[in-house]
């Protein structure tokens, strides 16, 4: 029995024995979710009923009414079913709460990844395997997408069914795949590589993982109802006035998701600030720390606006309140005002994140120090700042006041400064190294270089004449991609091959991982860049039909994408099966210097049998002598021997 | 740094420039220009280009070089040079970028501003965007609206633009001017045509179902042929109006319900092609197995009973049912009237 097991046994042996009988019904878990999700669908539904009948309010039954109330009620229902608000709701009606008894902690079998557990580590793995749930779901729509497209005219899919395809496709995407899963690898790398235990509140990073897969399930259930076709971006008031139910599918979902990084992003923030091993100074945590340091403070200030936004979209569609009907003196433009205030900063939550990946990954693969530090964290907290002084460069054609636009160009154009600071600055970390080609490490530098191409069409766009010809074309399906697939998702799989031998304890297979590789920079390449052709040549984004001239180039790219899809495969193969049958994995099979890989792999349930002591910066590779963190067992080296 | 890595640097680096300079150059990457707002646009384009490649050129040869030289032996298990950094260098490229940066901006400011200017003699265009089709209107000649634009070539037009229903956005990838057209507010753009020449008019913004045939085209003629076609629109206009029997109501409603804006319809001179053309209404009847008259009503007002091949269901608004009976009786029969026997 490993030390890890052993502990939770000691651990759970003080806890209240399980319940038998009837009495399973009313523990936490699936038994539990199924009739509290009928009892609070009943009461969402009798309240509905019960104002509308006393307000005589015709018809009594409105199925639109009904639904976006149950949009609510039902998934606090599923929730407290499975256990997410056991422990506050003891205290709140005053009867005694559980001792805290850790029984929660740690995971034993599959089983223990499908309860409310309050293991960061299990809840990292939770959180990475729903979001690539999501992440292939999503996936499949754009090969649906794409095999629509590879001829011009209408083959396989309406043209209604074409726009919830890409609807849901973005909306998943970003909510459910992108910021989720840099949430999910830093839940399971932040408190180890910090040095703390767990994170700063355990039940609330339970209950928002358990916010995702509601959230995910009611934007794919937009599908079954008359669906949400109106983009991810939602605009007023196609996506209010005029649309149909589907559209209040993905106001909620939203909501949903947004609570649930919100909840991830206040808990990284407490756990940074108050939880840092001792010797761990700001100046000495790993760039990844001070990446969702960033990322959270981002998440936390802008994504109330999205709240906002789809509250009151929701609210023109429901209940005929007039924010962004012309008809009745709403403004529309208003909501691209306050929905790009989320998000704009959500592409840095998009990518910060990944920035932290690559200078971990990079400083480790090139055996060096990360070439200027502190210019690099303070790069990141510019692009904090900057962030939200630019969300109207996504209006340029909008008709907001003409005034606007320069401003915003040149603060759109100032935010290239500091990230071309953290590219040059990973360039530098390369020179003089010894550079070694691992599959994150090749993950890592493709999305340096495809991030440079992103960034580069970034500084096209930003340039207002010339985004003012290619607004809502091609070209910005292509830059999207570049800095969302070739930069988030590129470093989203390098952080897991990385740190797949610490999750897991066991190695993934280097050759598939490095196939993995070369069929994803090929086959993103093969379909994205030629997007900038068709955008510049006037072929608009969000279309099932396009003019015959397109035709050749938009079969090409469809096989591209068919390739690119396919290699994922190679991905999910190589995962499940070194999962399940890998070689054990050594405590630090990178030879890295941070924290977390002080410890075996994987981790001891509460991290850490001593607590880490850090005595320097965590990348001083090639510097004689020096340490990062130092156990009680190891006081060798007790004083600090880095000058920095 | 030894000499003879610089060189090596600048020797990857130039390659790198100049393969990025085939691909920018070779390829015919901009459509060809037909405005002199999209002469400046291009300018600009090409601008950021340079600077584009030159910094791409950089990137690469660094990634490149150090690829291939930094490379680790497999059994070489030793550090790389602890160099924590280097202020002179950092302090290069945070400055250098900031100077390329604001001189992209500089000349984009000067080149918006510039196409933002409305000469004092132009001619004005009322574009009405509405779900899926276009009408421009021109108060200069009496309101003569089309569902084409026809503009005269080097006369500044101020196109003033108005949506009945959701967000549209009006782009002629020629004049590499897009400009969303918003419910609500009226927004404007300025175009001085250059070439002669049928452009498409495309719809950006994403507004419904029917959002990808949202097009139509736009035609850039000689002052003398534009005036010529005024003329002849002017004419048709006023020989509808006095066509006999009750075409004349019908001609009426059809127009001012915006059935031209979709449909090509002879009799009416009428051009859209968003849906089918109304002068094959015999055939469709055929087709679906009606009537002529009890198929046009039904399509009037159910238009999802019987889509013609080709064409998508949800397309043409069903909002038609409330039409006065008169005026639908009097646009059906025009309709029946205008099919050949």
């Amino acid at each position: 029995m490993t030390s890890a097991a052993l502990a939770h046994d000691e651990l759970s042996a003080g806890a209240a024995p399980p319940p038998r009988g009837w009495r399973r019904l009313l523990a936490p878990g699936w038994l539990r979710v199924p009739w509290m999700t009928a009892l609070f669908f009943g009461i969402g539904l009798g309240i509905t009923l019960l104002v509308r009948f006393a307000e005589s309010w015709k018809p009594i039954w409105d199925g639109q009414v009904i639904t976006t109330i149950e949009l609510t009620a039902v998934p606090f229902g599923f929730l407290a079913g499975l256990g997410g608000f056991d422990y506050w709701a003891r205290y709140a009606i005053g009867s005694p709460t559980r001792p805290e008894d850790h029984s929660g902690h740690g995971a034993q079998s599959w089983r223990d990844y499908f309860r409310v557990n309050t293991d960061h580590k299990v809840i990292g793995i939770q959180y990475l395997v729903a979001t690539f749930f999501f992440f292939i779901a999503a996936g499949l729509m754009a090969m649906i997408m794409r095999a629509e497209l590879a001829r011009p005219g209408m083959q396989f899919v309406g043209n209604q069914v074409f726009n919830e395809l890409f609807s849901v496709h973005a909306a998943l995407m970003i909510f459910l795949f992108i910021i989720p899963a840099f949430a999910g690898l830093g839940n399971f790398v932040i408190p180890l590589m910090i040095g703390a235990p767990d994170m700063a509140f355990p039940r609330l990073n339970a209950l928002s993982f358990w916010l995702l897969p509601v959230a995910g399930l009611i934007m794919l259930g937009s599908f079954i109802v008359p669906g949400f076709g109106c983009g991810w971006t939602g605009y007023a008031p196609l996506c209010s006035t005029h649309q149909e139910l589907g559209a209040v599918f993905f106001n909620m979902g939203v909501q949903w998701a947004g609570a649930s990084s919100i909840m991830t992003a206040l808990n990284f923030l407490v756990t940074i600030i108050t939880m840092r091993a001792p010797g761990m100074t700001f100046w000495r945590m790993p760039l990844l720390v001070w990446a969702n340091f960033t990322t959270s403070l981002l998440v936390v200030i802008a994504t109330p606006f999205i709240a906002g936004s789809q509250f009151m979209s929701m609210f023109d569609h429901v209940m005929h309140t007039n924010f962004f009907n012309p008809d009745q003196h709403g403004y529309v433009l208003a909501y691209q005002h306050i929905f790009w205030f989320y998000s704009h900063p959500a592409v840095y939550i998009m990518m910060l994140p990944g920035f932290g990946i690559a200078s971990e990954v990079i400083s480790t693969f090139a055996r060096k120090p990360i070439f200027g530090y502190r210019l690099m964290a303070l790069s990141l907290m510019a692009i904090l700042v900057l962030g939200f002084s630019v969300w109207a460069h996504h209006m340029f054609v909008s008709g907001m006041s003409p005034w606007l636009r320069v401003p915003m160009m040149v603060t759109s154009v100032i935010i290239a400064i500091p990230t071309g600071i953290k590219v040059f600055s990973w360039l530098a970390t390369l020179w003089e190294g010894k550079l070694n080609f691992s599959t994150p490490m090749l993950f890592a530098l493709g999305f340096v270089s495809m991030f440079v191409i992103g960034g580069l069409s970034g500084i096209y766009l930003a340039a207002v004449p010339i985004d003012v010809h290619v607004s809502d074309t091609y070209f910005v399906v292509a830059h999207i991609h570049y800095v969302l697939f070739g930069g988030s998702l590129f470093t989203i799989f390098a952080g897991i091959y990385y740190w797949f031998p610490k999750m897991t304890g066991r190695m993934y297979n280097e050759r598939l991982g490095k196939l993995h590789f070369w069929l994803t920079f090929i086959g993103f390449n093969a379909t994205f860049f030629p997007m900038h052709y068709l955008g510049i040549q006037g072929m608009p984004r969000r279309v099932a039909d396009y003019a015959p001239r397109f035709a050749n180039l938009n079969l090409f790219i469809s096989i591209a994408s068919f390739c690119l899809g396919a290699s994922t495969l190679v991905f999910l193969y190589n995962i499940i099966v070194s999962w399940a049958r890998g070689e054990p994995a050594p405590a630090n099979p990178w030879r890295a210097l941070t924290i977390e890989w002080q410890v075996s792999s994987p981790p001891p349930v509460f991290n850490f049998d001593e607590i880490p002591q850090v005595v320097g910066g965590p990348y001083e590779y090639g510097v004689p002598g020096a340490r990062h963190a130092v156990f009680n067992g190891d006081r060798v080296a007790e004083r600090e021997q880095v000058p920095r | 740094m030894r000499r003879g890595v610089l060189v090596r640097l600048v020797a990857v680096g130039l390659a790198a420039a100049a393969a990025a300079f085939a691909v920018a150059f070779f390829v015919p990457w901009l459509p060809r220009s037909a405005s002199k707002q999209a002469d400046r646009i291009h300018f600009v384009f090409w601008f950021v280009s340079v600077i584009s490649i030159g910094i791409f050129a950089l990137v690469a040869a660094v990634i490149l070089y150090a690829v291939v030289r930094f490379r680790a032996r497999p059994d070489d298990d030793s550090d790389g040079a602890p160099i924590h950094g280097h202020t002179g260098l950092e302090i290069a490229w945070t400055a250098v970028p900031a100077v390329l940066v604001a001189a992209i901006a500089v000349v984009s400011a000067v080149a918006l501003a510039q196409n933002d200017h409305l000469p004092k003699n132009h001619l004005r265009v009322d574009v009405t965007a509405q779900q899926f089709a276009w009408k421009f209107t021109y108060p200069k000649y009496k309101g003569l609206s089309t569902s084409m634009l026809h503009l005269p070539l080097h006369e500044a037009i101020d196109l003033e633009m108005r949506s009945k229903d959701v967000i549209h956005s009006f782009w002629i990838p020629e004049f590499s001017q897009s400009q969303d057209v918003v419910p609500g507010i009226t927004t404007r753009v300025v175009i001085t045509p250059e070439r002669l020449g049928t452009y498409p008019v495309v719809c950006t913004e994403l507004c419904g179902e029917g959002h990808a045939l949202m097009r139509t085209q736009a035609i850039v003629m000689t002052q003398r042929a534009f005036l010529g076609w005024v003329k002849g629109e002017e004419k048709a206009a006023l020989a509808a109006s006095q066509v006999p029997a009750g075409a004349g109501p019908g001609l009426a409603v059809f127009k001012s319900a915006g059935c031209s804006n979709c449909h090509t319809f002879k009799p009416a001179g009428s051009t859209g092609t968003t849906g089918p053309d109304l002068d094959n209404l015999t055939r469709y009847a055929r087709r679906a197995g009606q009537p002529l008259k009890p198929f046009i009503r039904e399509s009037i007002l159910v238009p999802n009973a019987y889509i013609e091949k080709g064409y998508s269901p949800n397309i043409m608004p069903n909002t038609f049912k409330s039409l006065p009976k008169s005026q639908l009786a009097a646009l059906i029969r025009f309709l029946v009237q205008g099919q050949k026997k």
